[in-house]
Order: structure tokens, then C-alpha cells, then sequence
């Protein structure tokens, strides 16, 4: 793991033919926007019904706290006139993604909030979505495609008319060449998207090189998972036909060479950022193990760890080797548990799963013990009557 | 990740379509529901689903904002002026805030996943379930959205909820050409212009949806005052407690 980051950095700090292009620089600001011709009033209407839905819709996390912090992030990003035409909403989803579409509204997936490391991570991707709605990319994409799919109709319709093997065969061509073109727009837009937020970030008091940094933490999480999965070492410099994004490498590598060398020294708002992420930290954990991609967890804990494991942490990993269930992985998460109860002896939560674990470890006085204390602890909680038809099964087995 | 599911569309409406020779509009209505006209009963309309637009030659959606504004306008007067004609009182919802707005729009979404289900799977031939199936031959319509309809905003004052589904799409220039020129030379039958929606009234005690009416082929244009009005008594086909359904067929 070591030496793939090892690698990557040494690509992004030497990428000899990026360097040669000019740093990006930021479109002039023209005042609120407000969305002209048919086409583009069409599509903000579409997009102010999906909004209406979305702000009522039960996978949004209202905490107007964090909710404010991120609003932050992005106007010290991109500047306080242009972050005004921008509404951001928290989605409870373990992804690494955040979306940006017509109208202004921004959708941050929780993934991506357990990912970054620090602000200026953060205000990478937040200054890469707002690229996207700066340069009105899903209207452009929309006409790109209107007239893609136009042509193509047309030509269906010829190479039927004309009916001959030659005719078909054409047609065919036509249509792989143009969807390859359609998605090598796609790709294009991002990597536009990826310029301007570097350009943001280049111009504010963040450091600049978090952009490319977020990269190589994805593929170091990705070796891991596939790893863990027994896949193939995934290749992160190939382009699929129908990849909608650059590869990670590219990515990071570019980002790197664009990022503004003296910014280098800036602050990246690490302690901001950990602070304002701590008190949804558990329940992020929690929605990520449930994912059930083990390598990835175990990364995502494992590197949260190196500024200090703390109770959170600790359970969090006993969660994940109790949920694999294998029976060295009991072993294990006890081991886990009984460290965040080390750090915080009221950690109810803990003392459950060790009592689930050591249960399948036969240890069964030892989980009545854990169990009973966990019914001390939250005697209303949700799972008390579970763990008391446990506990009541485990004193059966003995007599 | 929002483009994949384009991409997929696109590749769909490229495919050039026969058009669909089989049934295009079906009704059900619970077994045992009956509505009387007159009977006082209150049926409270939720804000309805329009979306208006045009189709690109490719077959592409073109959201039109000022044809979805006035379909939205024409359809709830029409709505209005049917009052006399439903048989029953009819309210429209409130538009809630907060939690409210929270129940509220967790069970349009309910609501859209159960009567794409009935469409899909009990409706139309093609993917019908064989348990939806012998229902059909058994005439029985059998779907609930569950009891906590009785919490919605506006539901304590109401006995039923009508929900309303309306998308147009008007074959664009480009596209109708394409269709003579496809029917003229290699004889492709292409389809110019989409027009469904469905109506379906629920108990607002039981979350028992009690009628539906789905149609994939309907008249009227809704941009105007006289085509909404058409388009709602065909949207309202058959609703139980009509005093006169106006087909307009």
C-alpha cells in the first residue's frame, strides 16, 4: 500500500507534459444566474420539482450545523458572491460522491464526508461540482446529446432504406463512434470541472495540493478493497468506453501539476474539518460497515486512526469484523470492543457487541457479563428485550 | 453515475419503437368499493405530477417549462370545474412544511413505486406477474399503501385521496419527419409524441388504493384551457361516484 501511494505521488510531483499547461484561471463572475432559452428554463423547472422532493425526502440529514459548515467550505472555496446561487443538502448514502445540478442545488453523500481527510479535501470536490454548474455542463450535455441522438435516428433510418450490407455495417460504425464521442464529452466536462476547482482552490486560502491528495487516497482505499475481495490490482490509468470520468490517476496527477506551488504551505483546516464531521462520525461508520465492503472499511478506519484511535474508532471495528462474522473474526472484534471500552468504560454499544461475539466464541460467562452491563447502561435502549432473550438462552445452556 | 441511466434512455429511444398495438388504457377498481354520487363523501387531491415537454427526434425528453406551467394551470381548473360532475366534494391538499412535508412526500414516492408496480406487473401485457395474473381472471385488484395515509396533512378532513400522474410528450418537428420519412421508405414505424398518466383514488383510512385508471395514449392537449379539460375526463374515466363520465374519446 505503502508503495502504490509511494508511486503516485512520485508521478504527481514529476508529471513532466502536465506541467507544461498553463494554471487555470476562473471565468469572469457575471452576478446571479438565471437560466435562458427554452432549453435551460426546461431543465431548471425539471430540476426545481426534483429539489421540492429532495428537500422533503427522508435521506436528507437536517443538521442546519453542519449543513452551515459546508456552506462555509464552499463560499471560502469559490468566493461569498458566487456560493450564494447554491442550496446543499446532505444525503445518507456510503458513497464517495457529491452531484451538482442546473438549478443550483448540490447533494453531498455522506461517503464522501467519511472520506475527506480535511477541508481542503473537501473543498476540492465542493469547487469541482460548482465547475460543473459554473460552465452549465448539464445543459450542454443535454443539447450534445439531443443532436448525437438526431443524427443517429437519421442515419438509422437511411441504413434501413438502403438496406445493404454495406449501408448496415456503417451504421454501425457510426453509432459506436458517436456514443464513444458522447461519453468522451462526459469525460471532458470533468476533467474542465476538475480545472476550476483547482483554479478555486489555487485562489483561496486552502491548499491546493488536498485536490490531487483525495485521488491517491481513493485508489490506496480501492487496492485495499479489491484486495480484500481477491480481484485483480485494479489499473487506475485506463479508460473504459464508457467511463464517465477521467481515470484516478490522470486525475490526480493533473490536479497535482495545476495546483499552485507556494500554496503548498497553507493551512488544510484538518482540526476544522474533524470537528465539524465528530458528532456524525459513529453514524457514518456505522451506514459504511453496513456496505459490506470489508477492505474499505478497514481502510477508511485504519486511516481516521493515524490522528488517534478514540473510542468511535475502536467500536467501529469491532462492528466490522463481529458483521464478517468468520469465527477468527470474533476474536477479533472482542479485542476491539473491550479497547473502546477502554477509552470510554459507558460505551454501551461496545459492551453489546462483545457480548454478541464472545456468545460465538462460547465464552458464555464472560458475555452474560458484557450483556448485563449493557442493560445497565441503556435499560430502554431498542435491542434491551434482544439481549435479554440472549441473556435468559445463554443462563439455560448452563444449568 | 447520473449518466448511465441517460446513456441507457438514449440507447432505448434510438432503438426505433413499433408502436403499441396492444391495450393502452386499463381501469380496476377494488372489489366490494362502491361510491355512490352525492353520498358527501370528500376526496382530497394531491399536488399532481405534470411534466410537459417535447420529444427530440432521437426520442430524447425536452422539458418545456412555460407548456408544463400552463398544463399545470388548465389541468387544476379543470380539476375545479369538475367538482359538479365527481359527485362528491372535492378539496385540494395543503401544502405542508416541516414533518409534515416529510410524511407527506415519503408517500408520493410510495405511491409513484406501488402504481408503476400495478402498471407494470398487473396492467399491461409483457411483464405481468403470474400471481397478478390470476387476479386479473379473478377480478380482483388487491394493493395498499398502508394505514399511516390516515397521518397525511389534510387527510383527517377527507375519506379519499386522488393522486394524479400526467407526462407529455409532443413529437417535435424533427421527429414527425422522421416518422413519415421512416414509414415511407423502409416501412419502421416510429412513434412521434408520448401521452400517459394514470389517476388513482386511495382510502385515506386504510391506504387501500381503490381505483386506478392508467393510460398510456391520451387525448387532449393540455397547454390550453379545452384540451385539459379533455384530458382530465379521460384521466377521471370511470372514477367511481361520477355523476356522468364525460368521455371524450
Amino acid at each position: 500500500m505503502k508503495k502504490l501511494v509511494a508511486s503516485i505521488c512520485l508521478i504527481t510531483s514529476c508529471g513532466t507534459s502536465i506541467k507544461a499547461e498553463p494554471l487555470p484561471t476562473l471565468p469572469p463572475y457575471a452576478g446571479v444566474y438565471q437560466p435562458k432559452g427554452v432549453d435551460e428554463i426546461g431543465l431548471w423547472q425539471e430540476d426545481d420539482e426534483d429539489e421540492r422532493a429532495l428537500r422533503d425526502s427522508s435521506v436528507i440529514i437536517r443538521d442546519e450545523k453542519l449543513t452551515a459548515y459546508l456552506k462555509e467550505v464552499l463560499c471560502r472555496t469559490v468566493g461569498p458572491e458566487r456560493c450564494e446561487s447554491v442550496r446543499i443538502y446532505v444525503l445518507k448514502e456510503s458513497v464517495f460522491n457529491a452531484s451538482m445540478s442546473p438549478n443550483g442545488t448540490m447533494r453531498i453523500f455522506t461517503g464522501l464526508l467519511l472520506r475527506c481527510r480535511n477541508e481542503a479535501e473537501l473543498a476540492a470536490v465542493l469547487g469541482h461540482e460548482f465547475g460543473h454548474f459554473e460552465q452549465r455542463h448539464t445543459l450542454k450535455e443535454f443539447k450534445k446529446k439531443r443532436s448525437a441522438t438526431d443524427a443517429l435516428s437519421w442515419a438509422a433510418v437511411l441504413a434501413a432504406a438502403a438496406s445493404t450490407y454495406q449501408g448496415n455495417s456503417s451504421y454501425s460504425d457510426l453509432r459506436y463512434s458517436v456514443y464513444g464521442e458522447l461519453y468522451r464529452y462526459n469525460r471532458d466536462q470533468e476533467r474542465e470541472a476538475d480545472r476550476l476547482g483547482v483554479a478555486y482552490l489555487n485562489r483561496s486560502d486552502l491548499r491546493p495540493q488536498a485536490a490531487s491528495e483525495i485521488w491517491v487516497n481513493q485508489m490506496a482505499e480501492i487496492t485495499v478493497s479489491s484486495q480484500a475481495k481477491g480481484f485483480k490490482k485494479p489499473q487506475f490509468n485506463k479508460v473504459a468506453y464508457t467511463a464517465s470520468h477521467p481515470p484516478h490517476l490522470e486525475r490526480a496527477a493533473t490536479m497535482a501539476a495545476l495546483a499552485l506551488p507556494e500554496g503548498n504551505s497553507r493551512d488544510d483546516g484538518h482540526i476544522r474539518y474533524q470537528n465539524a464531521i465528530r458528532p456524525w462520525l459513529a453514524q457514518f461508520l456505522d451506514d459504511q460497515i453496513k456496505v459490506g465492503d470489508f477492505g474499505a472499511s478497514e481502510y477508511i478506519i485504519t486511516s481516521l486512526a493515524q490522528s488517534g484511535w478514540t473510542s468511535d474508532l475502536w467500536h467501529a471495528r469491532g462492528e466490522l469484523f463481529r458483521l464478517r462474522g468468520n469465527p477468527r473474526d470474533h476474536v477479533n472484534a472482542v479485542d476491539f470492543y473491550r479497547a473502546a471500552i477502554a477509552l470510554d468504560p459507558l460505551k454501551a454499544e461496545s459492551y453489546r457487541g462483545q457480548g454478541l461475539s464472545l456468545m460465538k466464541t462460547g465464552q458464555r460467562a464472560e458475555a452474560a457479563t458484557a450483556f448485563n452491563r449493557f442493560l445497565e447502561l441503556k435499560p430502554d435502549s431498542q435491542d434491551a428485550s434482544m439481549v435479554k432473550m440472549l441473556l435468559q438462552s445463554l443462563a439455560e445452556v448452563k444449568s | 453515475m447520473k449518466y448511465l441511466s441517460k446513456i441507457l434512455a438514449i440507447l432505448l429511444a434510438v432503438s426505433v419503437w413499433p408502436s403499441a398495438a396492444f391495450a393502452q388504457e386499463r381501469t380496476a377498481t377494488k372489489q366490494g368499493f362502491e361510491l355512490t354520487p352525492n353520498s358527501g363523501k370528500k376526496i382530497l387531491v394531491f399536488r399532481p405530477t405534470v411534466k410537459v415537454g417535447a420529444q427530440s427526434t432521437g426520442g430524447l425528453f425536452e422539458p418545456n417549462a412555460q407548456w408544463t406551467d400552463d398544463a399545470r394551470k388548465h389541468l387544476s381548473n379543470a380539476l375545479r370545474a369538475r367538482k359538479a360532475t365527481l359527485g362528491n366534494e372535492v378539496i385540494f391538499a395543503p401544502e405542508p412544511v416541516g414533518d409534515d412535508a416529510i410524511v407527506l412526500q415519503e408517500h408520493m414516492a410510495l405511491f409513484s413505486a406501488v402504481s408503476s408496480a400495478v402498471i407494470q406487473y398487473q396492467f399491461f401485457a409483457g411483464n405481468r406477474l403470474p400471481t397478478k395474473k390470476q387476479d386479473n381472471k379473478n377480478d380482483v385488484f388487491d394493493w395498499s399503501i398502508g394505514d399511516q395515509v390516515a397521518t397525511l396533512p389534510g387527510a383527517r378532513d377527507a375519506d379519499y385521496g386522488l393522486f394524479i400522474y400526467n407526462e407529455d410528450q409532443f413529437g417535435s418537428t424533427g421527429r414527425k419527419l422522421l416518422q413519415v420519412v421512416a414509414l415511407l421508405g423502409p416501412r419502421i414505424s416510429v412513434k412521434s409524441g408520448e401521452h400517459r398518466g394514470y389517476a388513482a383514488l386511495i382510502d385515506l383510512k386504510t391506504g387501500d388504493v381503490l381505483w386506478l385508471n392508467a393510460d398510456s395514449a391520451m387525448g387532449g392537449d393540455v397547454r390550453d384551457a379545452e384540451g385539459a379539460t379533455k384530458r382530465v375526463s379521460q384521466l377521471l374515466e370511470g372514477i367511481p361516484g361520477a355523476a356522468l363520465t364525460a368521455s371524450a374519446k
